[in-house]
């Protein structure tokens, strides 16, 4: 049979064994602590909103003298942007190290 | 403020800064001989995040996003977040996998991945009607410059910036002139952030680093004038602010000039840590601008003007300027100032103008209507694309419809709705094929323009499909239109699946 030969298609529903089930596990993490924190943090607001303006507990906090919800959006969320980029990078780089130090045939 | 006369110094600095461009340019030439587009040689990771973070700098950046702070406070850091967090989408889903798949331009991609001709002449017209949108958005940030500098009224200004810009594209693609990119961001940052520097330190606030330090501004504006910017919901709702925040990431991830930047990295690894030195670069400048908005509007509220005036709010787009003069930087460093702005603004057109001409001269002339066209007249097109489509824009800038930053969402939009689809799906569904895609950025087309085509018959047409921020309903529906088309037609040539599974996914780096 050739069950090795089959073909594979690319699905990220159905990753294949190997290099892409660890890409897709780290993008994965990646997407939900870019949303989370992102539109979560603003879905959060809303909630705690007691004004139309949506002035509340977050708003009245302050943060480095900033009102607590311009600092995270406004300055917090860049940042947290470049560290997720720099954990992806880092994670992806040492998979690879490692898998092509066991010379596994899916990384080479 | 146009009426205040010429400002001598800065036209001076102006021009001084832009001749030097040139003369860099030319020195760099003579030792690389490097291709026009993508200026060859091999910079490294830093280089590389510098030259990503200088190609995505325009007035949009420079300028506008102050200007929408400047009058809606909190809504607008749905810029900031928009045009950092979209990196990260680049990034995870999409960089390394365009480098391994070998085609940089957004037609060539889908040209070659769908193997259809009707796919890649959509992508071509999107990837024109983006440039077209983004130059009208320069052009508005220019002729404001331009008028402000020779102390002329907007459309003559903007007359003088796009004769200005056609004149440099014309001189740099007959002279050959390399565009160095990191001396472009060096000049932006300089520019951006010393007069704020300033601006802080002349108001009584931190102002080492000012970007972190006009927090005091804010509640200082709320307890004297009662001015509340960080209102989180006062000019948008949640939806609003989500819905335009999503479109702009999604926009950037499908930026054909943002996606090509991948040609100019070795490899893969390299492509991936330059994008993550380049949206450091990119924070760098989007901390700062709510500094200059805040500080307009403290110095504005001081003068007896809490909120904006009419004319105050004419003139918002080059907020950054005008907090400058109000704040009585010296007049030097204001003309550093504009330098930072014109360049911004200048090499943004410029480029796109390039990219769009080539894009309808190649991509259009050559692969449609004239297949045997020779070197000479593909030129001849591209240089003739070039003037007509700097006339389109031109026309077009001379009544602004928008903010500078909301004409540039509006671009952003039609690439979240189009090209952002087509590259994702292409790279993580090897099912998807021409009929699919083909259907699937029509489909985009139409629904970013919902808002001024059927706004008036189906107002929730307008509420879902906001011009600027089309996309958070928009890509879902574009996605599932490609995935249903694809599957009631054939699946695309074997090849081309297997190449994907073989070359972009099998593996995670190139050694």
């Amino acid at each position: 049979m050739q069950h090795h030969e089959e073909m594979y298609e690319v699905n990220p529903f159905k990753p294949k064994e190997g290099s892409m089930v660890d890409e897709l596990a780290v993008i994965v993490a990646i997407l939900v602590g870019w949303g989370l924190l992102n539109f979560g943090f603003q879905a959060l607001l809303s909630l705690l909103a007691e004004s139309a303006t949506g002035d509340g507990m977050l708003t009245r906090l302050t943060f480095l003298s900033f009102p607590f919800h311009f600092w995270f959006t406004g300055q917090f969320l860049p940042l947290w942007f470049v560290v997720l980029c720099v954990i992806f990078n880092l994670y992806t780089d040492r998979v690879t190290e490692r898998h092509s130090h066991r010379r596994d045939r899916t990384y080479e | 403020m146009s009426d205040s006369g010429a400002n001598l110094w800065p036209i001076i600095i102006v021009a001084g800064v832009l001749t030097s461009f040139i003369v860099v340019g030319l020195i760099n030439k003579s030792r690389e001989g490097s291709d026009y587009l993508f200026a060859g040689r091999y910079i490294g990771r830093i280089g590389g995040g510098a030259a990503i973070a200088s190609n995505w700098m325009s007035a949009a950046s420079f300028l506008g996003m102050a200007g929408l702070i400047y009058l809606k406070g909190y809504f607008a850091l749905a810029y900031v977040i928009g045009w950092t967090g979209g990196y990260v989408l680049l990034l995870v889903l999409m960089a390394g996998q365009i480098r391994r798949f070998g085609k940089y331009t957004a037609p060539d991609f889908v040209g070659e991945r769908y193997g259809s001709s009707t796919a890649r002449i959509i992508s071509a017209v999107v990837s024109i009607g983006i440039s077209l949108i983004y130059i009208i958005a320069q052009l508005k940030g220019i002729g404001m410059i331009f008028g402000w500098l020779f102390g002329l009224d907007y459309s003559r200004g903007l007359l003088l910036g796009a004769g200005a810009i056609i004149s440099y594209v014309v001189v740099a693609g007959m002279l050959g002139v390399a565009r160095n990119q990191q001396m472009q961001y060096f000049v932006l940052i300089v520019s951006f952030i010393v007069p704020l520097m300033y601006l802080a330190h002349s108001l009584g606030y931190f102002w080492l680093l000012p970007q972190f330090g006009y927090g005091v501004a804010i509640q200082d504006l709320a307890r004297e004038f009662q001015v509340n910017l960080s209102a989180p919901f006062a000019n948008g709702t949640l939806f609003q602010w989500v819905a335009l925040c999503f479109t702009l990431m999604v926009g950037t991830a499908g930026l054909p000039h943002v996606l090509s930047r991948f040609y100019i990295v070795p490899n893969v690894r390299d492509a991936r840590w330059s994008v993550a030195w380049g949206l450091f670069f990119i924070a760098l400048i989007y901390w700062s601008a709510p500094a200059y908005a805040v500080f307009a509007r403290l110095m504005e509220a001081s003068a007896g003007m809490p909120e904006p005036s009419a004319s105050a709010r004419q003139m918002a787009d080059i907020i950054v300027i005008r907090s400058a003069v109000m704040g009585q930087v010296p007049v030097w460093m204001v003309g550093i100032l504009a330098a930072g702005a014109t360049c911004a603004a200048f090499f943004t057109s410029a480029g796109l103008l390039i990219t769009g001409a080539s894009s309808f001269s190649h991509d259009i002339y050559y692969r449609v209507l004239n297949p045997h066209a020779s070197e000479g007249s593909k030129m001849a097109v591209a240089k003739g694309a070039t003037l007509v489509l700097a006339a389109i824009a031109t026309l077009c800038a001379m009544k602004p419809p928008g903010m500078i930053a909301e004409i540039t969402a509006t671009a952003f939009a039609l690439a979240g709705n189009t090209i952002f689809p087509a590259f994702l799906l292409g790279i993580w569904w090897g099912r998807a094929n021409g009929n699919g895609v083909v259907a699937g950025m029509l489909t985009g087309m139409v629904l970013t323009f919902a808002e001024p085509l059927f706004g008036r018959i189906f107002p929730l047409a307008a509420t879902i499909f906001p011009l600027t921020s089309s996309a958070l309903c928009g890509a879902p529906i574009v996605i599932l239109v490609i995935i249903i088309v694809s599957m009631l037609t054939p699946p695309p040539p074997e090849a081309m699946r297997q190449f994907l599974a073989r070359e972009v996914h099998g593996r995670l780096e190139r050694s």
